[in-house]
């Protein structure tokens, strides 16, 4: 597997506020990262730095051997595909009309769409399992819906990363694994940010635990979901052990006030037991 | 750019085509002197019946169609772009201050410097619109929230708002009849000189709107999905919003105050055409240009002995406007 992203040293602050600070990773073609940590530990403001979508950051990100800083927008656009969920559009966008998005930074000034151009996108959208909802609203899918449109929009932008800022967010349990499912089927370089360590645990080859703006931790699913890393990291003991059928790491937190993090009698509080259905 | 008038849409546009030529002829024939069609046709193709027929054919009433026309058009796009480019549907080019800003260079002009020339009073007026939306420009800039710049444009109008008010209260009492009658907008005194200079401001924003719409169209699912897609944001909206300014400028400082028809327009469009850059403009220039225009004709027309500014018409119908779509909007919402 070639090596596609390499980020050496790479420090960004605000107002003499660190919130990165010397950060070094390789991205690997093929690889699924999921960069980890709790809120403020500079997860989103890593991905900005990767889509030079800040200015300042000191450091070096070298994509393909070329200083990212050395591509011009269009072309760093044909290469990075950012998946996003902002607040929704304020007009009525056609779902046809946000994939089509993803054509522009192949499309020189006043040209129009050609009928390859209508292809892909049609393509796109039944990738995602969307081909009959092209002509609806944006505003009336639902958030995993939305999800797939913005994905879709991904495939038309032909990109070789795609880098997913909370993926999962505001979505249930059904739409959380569809999503990652879809987005793993793809076969294509991921990044993407995200809290729920036991979906990362289930998605990714590999995670970056981030804390305080310093990289903890970057290393496979099982090296950095211990339970000592975590607990210093998020502030709650935390316990792990192996799904039953996958073998997946599975981590659990419960509250400090509870009981010591060395007690596995936590578990049995009503509240982890209600998977098992004891509240249908 | 073809591909956004072809499907359903397709429909749409050939009778707004047809109706915009067929507003633009029927128009000619009305007005308080009495001209038949056949006159009117054998002035066009052929010569006019009598030299009367010819003044008013080719010297009031074809300039003042053909610039309701483009006026009209520049409008309902700066409005449409401005809405498309702030992602608020309230955003109007008057918005910024240009209105107040062209009052105060009206006022001056008229007042401070006692000129009764007619050259000096559009030039001030436009001097005065870009004053106020460099005003707007700066002040957005040094708060670096182009977000703001809304807000701001409604400072600026007071503020410059109430310096043109203090000078036409100290100010000469016809003088400040002449600028208060200007403001309310008005294609009397409109030559074929001003539909040139309109309409190659108008050509020009909509073939820059055609060039950019793809980039335009990424930034209504936010800033950062824009730029991702490889579009600078800040250059782009600081193009687009200097455009807007500079088309509306120049119909201010000719044709008054005609509030509305950016804010309207759009409305009715996307309705119609959807949301996208290309159909929302090719329609916004269509419609907004065939309203005008039968504005206009409403303005000359109503009242036998007197015209009515036009600037009081598009706000009356503006305002019952938006009063409709807020009552359906509490009826489906």
């Amino acid at each position: 597997m070639s090596k596609l992203l390499s980020v050496e040293s790479v420090s960004w602050s605000v107002e003499k506020q660190d919130i990165l600070n010397n950060i070094s990773f390789d991205v690997t073609s093929g690889d699924i990262i999921g960069i980890i940590g709790p809120n403020g530990a500079g997860k989103t403001s890593l991905l900005k730095c990767l889509l030079n979508q800040y200015k300042n950051w000191q450091g070096s990100i070298k994509l393909k051997n070329k200083a990212l800083t050395h591509y011009r927008p269009h072309e760093l656009a044909q290469i990075f595909a950012l998946v996003v969920q902002n607040a929704p559009p304020i007009f009525d966008l056609k779902v046809y009309d946000v994939v089509r998005m993803g054509l522009l930074p192949y499309k020189a000034l006043f040209a129009s769409d050609n009928n390859d151009d209508k292809k892909n996108i049609m393509l796109a959208l039944e990738k995602v399992g969307l081909a009959s909802s092209q002509a609806k609203f944006f505003n009336t899918l639902s958030g995993g819906e939305q999800q797939r449109v913005l994905i879709a929009k991904a495939l038309v932008q032909k990109a070789k990363i795609l880098v997913l800022d909370e993926p999962t967010n505001h979505l249930d349990i059904f739409y959380q694994h569809q999503i990652l499912q879809l987005v793993k089927a793809l076969n294509i370089t991921v990044i993407m940010t995200i809290h729920d360590l036991n979906l990362a645990a289930h998605y990714c080859n590999r995670l970056l635990l981030l804390d305080k703006g310093n990289l903890v931790s970057d290393n496979s699913v099982d090296q950095v979901l211990k339970p000592e890393l975590l607990t210093k990291v998020f502030g709650l003991p935390c316990h792990r052990d192996n799904e039953l059928h996958s073998g997946v790491p599975r981590v659990y937190f419960y509250p400090a006030c509870d009981t010591s993090m060395n007690n596995p009698s936590a578990l049995n509080s009503p509240l982890l037991n209600s998977s098992k259905g004891e509240y249908s | 750019m073809i591909s956004a008038i072809k499907g359903k849409n397709s429909w749409v546009f050939s009778g707004l085509i047809i109706f915009t030529i067929f507003s633009s002829i029927l128009s000619i024939t009305y007005g308080p002197a009495t001209i038949t069609s056949t006159d009117i046709f054998q002035c066009v193709v052929n010569e006019c019946a009598s030299p009367m027929h010819d003044m008013v054919i080719w010297q009031i009433r074809i300039p003042r169609v053909l610039v309701g026309l483009v006026a009209g058009m520049g409008l309902a796009c700066a409005g449409a772009i401005l809405q498309n480019v702030t992602r608020n549907p309230l955003a109007d080019p008057y918005l910024f201050g240009i209105i107040s800003g062209a009052g105060l260079g009206a006022t001056i002009a008229t007042l401070v410097l006692n000129d009764q020339q007619s050259l000096a009073l559009p030039l001030a007026a436009f001097l005065g619109a870009l004053f106020s939306v460099v005003i707007v420009f700066g002040i957005a800039t040094l708060l670096r929230n182009m977000s703001h710049l809304l807000l701001t444009g409604v400072a600026v109008s007071f503020m410059l708002g109430s310096i043109s008010h203090f000078i036409l209260y100290l100010g000469d009492p016809f003088a400040t009849n002449r600028v208060i009658f200007w403001l309310m907008g008005s294609l009397t005194r409109v030559e074929m000189f001003h539909f040139y200079l309109i309409g190659a401001m108008v050509l020009i924003t909509l073939l820059t709107i055609f060039a950019l719409h793809r980039q335009i169209d990424a930034l209504l699912l936010g800033d950062e999905s824009a730029a991702s897609l490889g579009v600078n944001v800040d250059k782009l909206r600081l193009i687009l919003l200097a455009l807007c300014a500079a088309v509306t400028a120049t119909i201010v400082a000719y044709c008054g105050g005609i509030g509305f028809v950016g804010l309207m327009i759009p409305h009715i469009v996307r309705q119609l055409v959807g949301v996208t850059t290309m159909p929302l403009i090719i329609g916004s220039a269509l419609v907004g240009g065939c309203f005008l225009i039968w504005v206009d004709v409403a303005a000359r027309s109503a009242l036998s002995n007197v015209e009515i500014p036009i600037g009081i018409i598009t706000s009356a119908i503006g305002s019952i406007f938006f009063l409709a779509i807020m009552y359906r909007t509490r009826k489906t919402g």
